[in-house]
This record gives C-alpha cells, structure tokens and sequence, in this order.
C-alpha cells in the first residue's frame, strides 16, 4: 500500500497521538521517510499542537454558572408540569426558584471564600513546572553562570528578568529556557536540590490575580508558600515582576532558595 | 419520578459538566467574553428547553456543541458579518491541496515563529480563520473524536480528517501572518 502526500498529511496528527489506524501507519511511516517535504510538515504541525496546547483553558464566569444551575434546577418542573399544573403553581415554583437562587448565590459566596486568589497562579506554576520535567530538554541554555543564562533571554522576552541569585553548591542552577505563563512569556530558571528539580518562573505580574493581602515576609516581600498535587510553591511579587518556585523538594528548603532568589540571604 | 422528568434531569445534569469546555470553545470561538457567555446561556436555554430532542443514549456532549456551534453561525449571518478572513478557499476546497509542492516549505523561520508565538497571537490567528476552520480547530483542541467533530460539523465522518489537516494548515498561514504584521 502507498500513500501520497495528501493522503500523508491528513494522518499526521492521528499518527502523532498514536490514533492512526493499523492498516495505515506502515504506509504512512514509509510516506514520511521518503518524503522531506511531509517531514517538514509534521514537524511544523507539531510546533503548532505545542502552540494550541499553551491557550490558556477558560473557565466559566461564577455568574454564568450560577445561571446554568439555575436553569438546571428548572428543568425537570418545566418537562413535568402541565399548562394547568404550570399556572397553578407559578407561586410555589417562584418561591422555589428564589430559594434555589439564593442558595446558589451562597454556595458561590462560599466556594469564592474558600478558593485563594492564587489559585490560578498556582495551577500554572505547577503545570509549567511540569512542562520543563517533561520536556525534551530541561533547559535550552545550559548554566555556564547567571551571567550567561540572563543575557540569553536579551531578545526572548519583552522584560528583563531580576534573580538576585547565580546558584550555588546547595541549589546550582542548571539554566534557562523561553516558557509560557498562563498568556505571557516568562523566564524560567531550572536549579537542583539533590536529586529534585526546582523551577523558578520569573514573568510580567501585572493583571494577574495576585492577593491582596497573607503570606509570609520574606525579606522586603511577600511569598506566599503553598501546595498543590504534591508540589510546593513559592509565589511573590517584586516590583513589575511575579516570582513562581516550584519543586517537589521540602518546602523548607523551597523557602531557603526563595529568600536566596529574592536577595534577602 | 416519571420517567420524562428523569431524563430531563440526568440531562441537566450531565450537561452541566461540560459548561467549563462550552465555555472556553466558545471563548476562543467569538473572541469576546460577553458574546461567549451569551452564547453558552442560550445553548444551555435551547439543551433544556428542547430536551425531548435528545435521544438518549447518543453523545451530549456533542450535542450541547452542535447547539452551540449553529447558535454562533445563526448570529453570524444575522448580523451579516463577514468573518472569512483567511483559510475558507481552502475549507471550501473539496479535495485536499492537490499539489504540495506549491506550498511554502516549512523551515526553521516557521518553527522558531510556532514555538515563540503567544497566546495572544494564536487567539487572534484563530480569529482571523473561516468560522468553520475555527470551529473544528477549536473543537478538536478540547478532545472531541472523530465521530463527535462529525456530529458537531454535521459532515461525513471521512471527511473530518482532511477539514481538521486544511484548517490547522490555514491556522498556521494566519499565524505567519501574524509574525510579518
């Protein structure tokens, strides 16, 4: 069986997530081998998955959940209730449907209270922290010493990154890459503790919702120290900047590098 | 319980876990919050209000796309907006590429431009693809099969993969585009 480049390329992304069928993949797999030009477009597909995958995933507005529930609850009556029954009981189903709305509007209230203005913050953290362990490569500037890793980002990014801190023997840094925090670019810093990776996000922080007020001094700023799916944070603001550390190490040990990284050790 | 009223709530109910997914397709869709929640608001009016349309048994999620989907076009071509900006000559094309010799060659230009592109750029390339590429790009983004993408398009389930290569093809012309702009 032979496949041409049409054919070829309307299976790239199915052979790429592993979904192309059997009878297929030989041809296929002997199509690209053959051909440089399929190659150089799944190759620039891929390139465009890695893109699509960065979008950040929204997340509907509280009010238009509240909404839907509200249209949920109000669904079984409205396939229930004859013409009749409808008109009869208008008063009881508005009561109903006051009750339901204020017991929503509570139940927001209070999911709101629980969840910390950091969340998203932190959810992306930890989800960039695992871009980088699996990435193909951990760094795409090897550590030669913060002098060389920070003039790398010169021309990669519309900010300059301030870490105060070039690594040492108990954290040496292994270097830096280009990454992606939730619709900006930031500077990532990849050090070691032992055995563990530690990432440090470093990235523009206006509009993003940081707290208002909590965490933790650390020297001239606040950190705030959190967890997430086993992961420990470190989160703060400097100035125009937002500082993200995230590892799997102590968070004690988190909180000694992010005191180095903030200059206040 | 009656049996009727049963189904319409395990509908209600199962359709509200995709509102997270409703919403963010139709974000990135109509590249407005307020024209994305005014559409979610009204495909979850239309689910509920024409439950008895639903057949039990088949996809909801689908479903609650496709309602989605056609709310957006109706809106479209009511207000005579003309949103084809790049990407329809090759949708409406009815076989794929023909020749791809007379592509560009992707080189590292394009790779370097893919891999530093942000998120706002690529909201803004979607935007500026066919409704149509738009819509399967975004919906294939949230992990609908095949199968769903078909329903949701109302198309033949062998053509789905060929829409979905010349629309991301189309997608990656809009966002070089992007780069020269």
């Amino acid at each position: 069986m032979t496949m041409d480049c049409a054919e070829a390329r309307t299976h790239m992304l199915d052979a790429r997530r592993g979904t192309i069928a059997r009878e297929l993949a030989s041809a296929f797999r002997v199509h690209l081998d053959g051909c440089e030009a399929c190659r150089n477009e799944d190759t620039a597909d891929a390139a465009l998955s890695a893109a699509l995958e960065r979008l950040p995933k929204l997340t509907a507005p509280q009010s238009l959940r509240a909404d839907v529930v509200a249209r949920r609850a109000s669904a079984p009556r409205r396939v229930q209730a004859s013409p009749e029954l409808a008109r009869s009981s208008r008063a009881t189903r508005v009561m109903v449907a006051l009750a339901f709305v204020a017991a929503v509007a509570a139940a927001v209230f209070l999911v709101g209270r629980r969840r910390t203005p950091t969340d998203a913050i932190v959810a992306e953290a930890v989800n960039d922290h695992l871009r980088v362990l699996y990435g193909e490569h951990l760094v795409e500037i090897e550590n030669g010493g913060m002098h060389q890793v920070k003039p790398w980002f010169a021309g990669r990014l519309d900010f300059a990154p301030v870490v105060a801190f070039s690594g040492d023997d108990d954290f040496p840094l292994q270097g830096g890459s280009v990454a992606y925090f939730i619709d900006r670019k930031a500077a990532a810093f990849v050090f070691k503790r032992r055995l563990h990776v530690i990432t440090l996000f470093v990235f523009r922080a206006a509009g993003l919702p940081w707290p208002a007020s909590g965490g933790e001094r650390m020297g001239r700023v606040t950190a705030r120290a959190e967890t997430s799916r086993g992961f420990h944070t470190l989160t703060w603001q400097d100035g125009d900047l937002g500082y993200a550390l995230v590892s799997d190490v102590d968070a004690r040990e988190l909180t000694q590098l992010g005191e180095r990284v903030a200059g206040t050790r | 319980m009656p049996s009727a009223k049963r189904a319409s709530a395990s509908i209600a109910e199962e359709a509200l876990v995709h509102l997270d997914a409703l919403y963010n397709f139709a974000r990135y869709l109509t590249g407005s919050a307020s024209e994305a929640e005014d559409l979610v608001q009204e495909t979850y009016a239309r689910a509920l209000g024409n439950d008895s349309q639903f057949v039990a048994g088949t996809n909801l999620r689908a479903w609650l796309f496709r309602i989605l989907k056609n709310l957006f076009l109706d809106g479209r071509r009511r207000a005579k907006v003309s949103p084809i900006v790049a990407g329809a000559e090759v949708m409406d094309a009815s076989s794929l590429g023909g020749d791809p010799d007379r592509e560009p060659l992707r080189g590292d230009e394009e790779l370097e431009l893919l891999r530093g592109v942000v998120s706002e750029d690529i909201g803004a390339a979607l935007l500026a693809l066919s409704p149509d590429a738009r819509t399967i790009v975004l919906l294939d983004l949230e992990g609908l099969t095949e199968s769903e993408l078909a329903s949701v398009l109302g198309c033949a389930l062998g053509t789905v993969k060929s829409r979905l290569a010349r629309a991301r093809a189309a997608l990656r012309e809009s966002l070089r585009d992007y780069s020269k702009g």
